[in-house]
């Protein structure tokens, strides 16, 4: 019962009904919320990087990692049919040669997915097509988290070239830029304010070598319109791999690679600050 | 040796080219065969020694007298060998010295080969020839079998060339020149008559023999006198070389003083033409003014920058606010980049050479071609740039340093060099006049822009381990380490003089180092010994005041280990580091006007391993780069006051700005992979910008030209320092609150166009709502609250045991 290797990627439909999660053990399943019963078991080639519910929660995709001779594919099932699950049918596969996906979330109204590639760049597929819809590359280096802002309008990157990006979730133009020194793991959007938290920090592997000092292991908050950092919030002593905001806004949790998970609520002068303007 | 050629030999070379007319040089080749002096006889003799190797055979002699008739008249009696007294070198002498007259002689002879050649292939039974077995067949076809004829046919001609024939026999044929490299040519010598001829040969027999056995002597004579100039030969044109070397110049008498030149030289000047050709006229390039930068009106400084691990450099102006970019480009150097001293040009350095660049828009000034060039040094002056490669050196050809002219791109001078370990190899004088080089034993002195050696001779110095030049005057310090019973020794020498204006001995040295002032006033020697009846090392700092009669020394004994040393650039303080980790202190001394060298000021428990000076002195900055985690301490030795302590973590570069008003910290790539930035500081400590980078290398200050102020002006301007400072606090109080109305309008045109395109985008939501809601079957889910009326309320209660448990027993 249940997976046998790393899960690296976990989704829930809108509704809390179904959950689906992805993994190293090459499978991606779907189960049931409450009672926790695997409802499918999607076999794959490779393992399974990124997982997701469409807004209505009626179709499911996954990306494979390219791994061992398989090359990286997209696949949508849709759950009102069950002959796809059972037969393990997608109903669109996506091939994706070039470059692997390393993140992906679906668009607004289910129409396309967003994918975030190693090299950089982040393809905007239709999901009804499979085709491209739009191409950017404003990143140099691997995309390592896509963050949708709450309405969906808009997503923020996270990049291990040092920087996030805001993009506008339909035409993926580049808004916003904020940098730092190391590399970027994820960022998430705050629901209420004009803020954005980065977490990262020099790369699990050089960890051993350096002190926690210059790894710069801290959650750094950023304003999305002027992309000034105004905060900053240290604790974990390995590099941050995801952080995520509270939905009301009022505090955020950050999960890091020293095995912490860590949720801070905000100060109240966090709720006053504003930039001179 | 290459300069004494080019001065003395030109000025030879005219003199021995005038009496070439004054020769009977009309005279027919042909009338005086056997006379020495005259042009012709020798020159036909020689023509004729070549048509006998040349020749076919016996009957070849014959044969030329028929087509080349002029040369005939003096070829016959060439077979009889030439009349013992005229040594062949010396009639070879002759024919080249006359000038006009040689050209047509040389026809001549080649007529006469011509002809010879001609009546060989013509008159050549032998049928050696390739074509001859060929024609013998033919012939043999032909059915007149009974008497071959070996002769060609009427209109043969001989396609094949003697060097194609005869090639491994031509090439051992005796060149017109050999032998002639033993030969010298001595001018100057006084004009006797045969009575007093024995007594001279005796006396430059003497002289010359010196330097080898001579073989031959020739004394040429006109109406019963010598004529001033002697031929001598020797046994090997080493000793030859060796005579050139040593007796040009003799002075004989008064009246006499010998100019020596190796007999081929001449044949080397013969070929100049006498006509002088104009030099064409080079269009004048405007290179614009390269100091343009100096007239900033903000009196701002410019650096370079490297970064991205050298891909890109860029050119800023330093501003309080941000760095404004002048240039940046992609690959403009392969490896570093280096500014001249003045600051006027920026040199890259390529595989191929090194490039020059300068101007308003850093155009390519001049370029120098070196092969793998690694190292480079400008001379002060910015006159004369001195480049290194290990790839281009040969026995014959130094090329592995390079001296070049800036302004014209020409090489001057190329030397050898074995290592580049202690570079700058070529340390220059602070006005470029003169540039020195230690090698065992031996310093070397070059002037320019002869890039000869300073009197033509290195001076002997044996065991001399450093040596420097003042920065302050044409003074080089230098010194030697003890040997058996002589001491150390550290001497101070006037150049071009060569006068030693004081030498220090010392006892018990280990190791000397030689710290000079910026302005030349004080030397400091950096002694490490070992005292009798101690154990360790102490060092002693031999103070010199340069500007006092006689050179006064004052020593300063210190017992710790010292770390570093470094005078004030413009001042008479000094700084030591001193100590071993963790206890390190920093010592600042003053050399007062009577000599007397105090102890101003001792700060302990530093973190510090190198001393920066600010460049105009006073300020200075403690700093522990790399292994010390870039600790800052900055301090005002005027008052001797911490103003600032800071840290710049893993800094491992420190650099002033010119004026001293800034400093910078970086981090650079070459020693460490994170965090590649460079951050600019007041003099004073404070922390103006971050500057990151990504792969940052290296940063470097334009270096600016010495200061056209007189003191006086200098002191006047300190003294109305008060009115300048009022004037600059307000335009700063301007700037700065422009700064920060710029940087409030930035955030504001930023804000509002977010604001723009949030609304775009909530519009654009807004409109999806039904949407939104027809996906999730009508529920809509916009907003947290926003189904406020479907919620239920549940109340769950926990029970909760609260349990205390002392801390001891939790394990």
């Amino acid at each position: 019962m249940g997976h046998t290797g790393a899960v690296w990627c976990v989704d829930a439909d809108w509704d809390t009904k179904h959950v689906l999660t992805g993994s190293a053990d090459n499978s991606c399943r779907l189960w049931d919320c409450e009672t926790g019963k695997q409802l499918a078991l999607l076999k794959t080639n490779s393992a399974v990087r990124t997982c997701g519910f469409d807004f209505g929660g009626n179709i499911i995709m996954f990306s494979t990692d390219k791994q061992m001779g398989y090359q990286c594919f997209v696949s949508f099932f849709d759950l009102r049919d069950p002959s796809q699950i059972d037969s393990n049918e997608p109903y669109m596969k996506i091939p994706c040669n070039d470059t692997k996906i390393t993140s992906a979330v679906w668009g607004p109204l289910g129409e396309c997915i967003i994918a975030g590639h190693e090299s950089g760049e982040l393809n905007q597929y239709s999901a009804k097509s499979g085709e491209v819809l739009v191409n950017v590359k404003e990143h140099s280096r691997q995309i390592n988290d896509i963050q949708l802002s709450r309405d969906m309008t808009m997503f923020v990157t996270a990049s291990k070239d040092n920087t996030a990006k805001l993009f506008d979730s339909t035409t993926l133009e580049h808004q916003k830029t904020f940098r730092t020194e190391r590399p970027v793991n994820s960022a998430a959007l705050s629901p209420n304010y004009d803020h954005v938290v980065l977490g990262g920090g020099q790369e699990a592997m050089d960890v051993t070598t350096t002190s926690t000092r210059i790894g710069k292991f801290e959650a750094r908050f950023f304003h999305l319109a002027v992309e000034e950092e105004f905060g900053r919030v240290k604790g974990h002593f390995g590099p941050i791999n995801s952080v995520a905001f509270h939905p009301d806004g009022k505090s955020y949790s950050s999960g890091g690679e020293d095995g912490y998970v860590r949720i801070h609520y905000f100060d109240p002068q966090y709720f006053e600050f504003e930039f001179e303007a | 040796m290459q300069d004494a050629e080019n001065v003395a030999a030109p000025e030879a070379a005219e003199e021995r080219a005038e009496p070439g007319p004054q020769q009977p040089a009309a005279e027919p080749p042909g009338e005086e065969p056997a006379r020495p002096e005259g042009p012709g006889a020798p020159e036909a003799a020689d023509g004729e020694n070549e048509e006998a190797e040349a020749g076919p055979g016996p009957e070849a002699p014959a044969e030329p007298a028929v087509d080349g008739e002029e040369a005939a008249a003096g070829a016959t009696p060439g077979p009889s060998p030439p009349p013992p007294e005229e040594p062949p070198a010396a009639a070879e002498a002759e024919d080249e010295a006359p000038g006009e007259q040689a050209p047509a002689e040389q026809a001549g002879a080649e007529q006469a080969r011509d002809a010879a050649a001609e009546a060989r292939s013509d008159g050549d039974g032998a049928g050696g020839e390739q074509g001859g077995p060929s024609e013998d067949a033919v012939v043999a076809e032909n059915g007149d079998a009974d008497e071959p004829s070996f002769s060609d046919p009427e209109d043969f001609v001989d396609d094949v060339s003697e060097e194609e024939l005869l090639g491994d026999v031509l090439k051992d044929r005796p060149q017109e020149a050999d032998g002639i490299d033993s030969v010298i040519v001595v001018d100057s010598v006084p004009q006797v008559g045969p009575d007093r001829l024995d007594k001279l040969r005796n006396v430059i027999h003497k002289i010359f023999s010196k330097f080898g056995k001579i073989t031959n002597d020739f004394y040429p004579e006109e109406e019963g006198k010598t004529k001033g100039y002697i031929f001598l030969e020797y046994a090997s044109p080493a000793h030859a070389l060796d005579a050139v070397k040593n007796a040009d110049g003799y002075k004989l008498d008064k009246q006499h003083t010998f100019r020596v030149n190796l007999f081929t030289d001449f044949d080397k000047y013969m070929t100049i033409s006498d006509e002088w050709d104009i030099p064409e006229k080079q269009p004048f390039k405007d290179l614009g003014n390269l100091r343009y930068w100096l007239e900033e009106p903000e009196c701002r400084d410019q650096y370079s920058v490297i970064f991205e691990s050298g891909d890109r450099t860029s050119i800023f102006w330093n501003d309080v606010k941000d760095p404004v970019s002048i240039e940046e480009r992609a690959r403009w150097t392969e490896t570093y980049v280096r500014w001249s001293p003045k600051g006027t040009y920026l040199a890259t350095f390529h595989q191929r050479g090194i490039a020059l660049w300068g101007g308003e828009k850093f155009k390519q000034i001049q370029r120098f071609s070196h092969q793998g060039v690694q190292l480079i040094d400008f001379s002060p002056c910015e006159r004369y740039l001195v480049t290194f490669s290990p790839l281009m050196d040969t026995q014959d050809d130094p090329q592995a340093i390079i001296i070049w002219d800036i302004l014209t791109g020409q090489k001057k001078r190329g030397f050898h060099c074995e290592s580049s370990a202690h570079w700058p190899i070529f340390k220059w004088s602070h006005d470029g006049k003169f540039f020195a080089r230690m090698t065992l034993d031996t310093l070397s002195i070059y002037e320019t822009p002869s890039m000869g050696l300073l009197d033509k001779k290195s001076l002997k110095i044996s065991g001399i381990k450093d040596f420097s030049w003042s920065p302050g005057g044409n003074i080089i310090a230098f010194w030697v380490p003890e040997d058996k019973d002589i001491p150390a020794r550290v001497t101070l020498m006037q150049l071009p003089s060569r006068q030693e204006i004081r030498v220090r001995n010392l006892f018990n040295v280990v190791d000397c180092k030689l710290h000079w002032q910026k302005n030349g006033d004080y030397l400091c020697v950096k002694v490490d010994r070992t005292p009798k009846g101690t154990q360790g090392v102490v060092t002693n700092f031999e103070i010199f005041r340069m500007r006092e009669k006689q050179v006064p020394v004052d020593v300063v004994e210190m017992k710790e280990p010292i770390i570093a040393f470094a005078w004030e650039p413009n001042g008479s303080k000094f700084a030591v580091l001193h100590g071993e980790a963790p206890r390190i202190s920093v010592s600042f001394y003053h050399v007062k006007s009577n000599g007397k060298i105090e102890l101003i000021k001792m700060f302990d428990k530093q973190q510090a391993n190198t001393i920066f000076w600010s460049p105009q002195g006073q300020f200075v900055v403690l700093a522990g780069l790399r292994s010390m985690n870039g600790a800052l301490a900055f301090v005002d030795t005027s008052d001797c006051t911490v103003m600032n302590i800071a840290e710049h973590y893993m800094a491992s570069d420190v650099e002033w700005d010119p004026t001293g008003r800034y400093v910078v910290t970086s981090v650079s790539w070459w020693s460490h992979k994170v965090d590649n930035a460079y951050w600019l500081w007041t003099f004073q400590g404070r922390l103006l910008q971050k500057n990151n980078k990504d792969r940052f290398c290296q940063l470097l200050w334009r270096p600016r030209p010495p200061t056209l102020l007189s003191q006086d002006q200098i002191k006047q301007i300190r003294k109305d320092l008060k009115k300048y400072s009022k004037i600059f606090e307000q335009k700063d109080r301007l700037s700065q609150s422009k700064a920060s109305k710029e940087l409030v309008e930035r955030r504001r045109t930023m804000m509002e166009d977010f604001r723009k395109y949030r609304k775009m985008a909530q519009e654009l939501y807004m409109e999806q709502k039904n949407e939104r809601l027809e996906l999730r079957g009508g529920v809509d889910t916009d907003e947290l609250d926003s189904n406020v009326d479907d919620w239920e309320e549940e109340t769950i209660e926990f029970f909760v045991t609260e349990e205390i448990i002392p801390l001891g027993s939790q394990e």
